[in-house]
């Protein structure tokens, strides 16, 4: 009879528990449930200096930086405002708000499919966008410049090493968005809109 | 000789040619950095110094010597992207009094606008840096300290030419 007893107990505790936990579990499920893939407008992927131009404009022109968004690093808790090409995103959707964007690349398609594989805990702190800059030690204009390249987990992936502590864990989904991951040339945190520049 | 012993000939002399191909590959040096770098038809622009020109410094430290500072440079990392500049703290007229600091090197980054500066200091906070945005001081002959990297005030590319608030004033001789 006690034996019933201690089995009734520890079911009520476990089932009690589950109660408890288990909003907390589906809450990042929530977060999003609106979120659809939308894949709207998405520009080529130039290659090169002149297409690069062509498709974006010239570098620091006011629709490059015309987009905002902000992501949050899983390890310091920081939200990162960063701003983007109006081609990249901006449009409006479940998510996001309009913006005057053209398509639904950057802001809804690949940060919803970040959050929703749960790879946000690989989106780490050093994040930024466009950035009026020349590449590092030239005077040449860094695809920052154009708003076409993200920086993602900047204080865990170091310039000059083909290899990747945190970004390789949601590179594949910037490649199947059309964006050419910097690692190919040693520079893990950089996503870029454009290739062979 | 044997169509056999030919066969084998030929095989070795194919697995030695692709191992060759294989080792020079293996050797190659690699590009690193992105292909930008080492194309020799994407520009270059000019390294503008505005020599005279009354411009916004965003500064991160001043250091007493060159070493110091490049030092410091080099432990920001703003990816492949420029960040400060090293330079003498006397390549500004009116910097040592804006910074209230007795050392002679310093890193800075130079703009003709606010807005090009306050963008920037927002992307040096990003990297880690902790700088401060000084008020207009003039440009003196010295080393390129990144001016010309900002937006053009109407928004159709980067500002490559003074503009009113920075007009250059003669250098002191």
């Amino acid at each position: 009879m006690q034996y019933f007893r201690r089995r009734k107990l520890r079911a009520m505790l476990a089932g009690g528990g589950l109660a408890l936990v288990l909003p907390f579990i589906l809450a990042s499920h929530w977060t999003y449930v609106d979120w659809r893939d939308e894949h709207r407008n998405y520009p080529s992927r130039p290659s090169g200096y002149n297409q690069i131009v062509n498709t974006f404009g010239q570098p620091c022109n006011d629709n490059a930086n015309a987009i905002a968004d902000r992501w949050k690093a899983w390890d310091n808790d920081r939200w990162y405002d960063f701003r983007f090409h109006r081609k990249l995103g901006g449009y409006r959707t479940t998510i996001v708000p309009d913006q005057n964007g053209r398509s639904t690349n950057l802001d809804n398609d690949m940060w919803g499919h970040i959050n929703t594989h749960h790879d946000n805990d690989h989106v780490k702190s050093g994040i930024w966008g466009y950035a009026c800059r020349y590449i590092d030690g030239t005077s040449s204009w860094s695809t920052h410049a154009w708003g076409i390249a993200i920086d993602v987990s900047a204080s865990f992936e170091h310039v000059g090493h083909y290899h990747s502590h945190v970004n390789g864990a949601h590179a594949d989904t910037w490649e199947r968005h059309r964006w050419y991951w910097g690692k190919n040339f040693g520079d893990a945190m950089h996503f870029q809109y454009a290739d062979n520049y | 000789m044997k169509r056999w012993m030919i066969a084998a000939i030929a095989a070795g002399m194919g697995v030695a040619a692709a191992l060759g191909v294989a080792a020079v590959a293996a050797t190659a040096p690699v590009e690193l950095g992105p292909p930008a770098l080492h194309d020799e038809t994407v520009p270059r622009m000019p390294l503008d110094l505005g020599v005279g020109e009354r411009l916004i410094l965003v500064v991160d430290g001043v250091y007493d010597t060159q070493g110091e500072a490049e030092e410091a440079a080099a432990a920001l990392s703003f990816g492949e992207l420029q960040g400060f500049y090293v330079a003498q703290i006397n390549q500004f007229a009116g910097l040592r009094e804006a910074v209230g600091s007795t050392g002679s090197w310093a890193l800075v980054s130079s703009f003709r606008t606010q807005e090009g500066a306050e963008e920037f200091a927002a992307l040096a906070q990003a990297a880690g840096a902790d700088p401060v945005i000084t008020p207009r001081v003039q440009s003196l002959p010295g080393v390129f300290t990144g001016l010309g990297q900002e937006a053009r005030p109407d928004g159709r590319g980067p500002l490559t030419v003074s503009v009113p608030a920075s007009a250059p004033t003669e250098v002191p001789g």
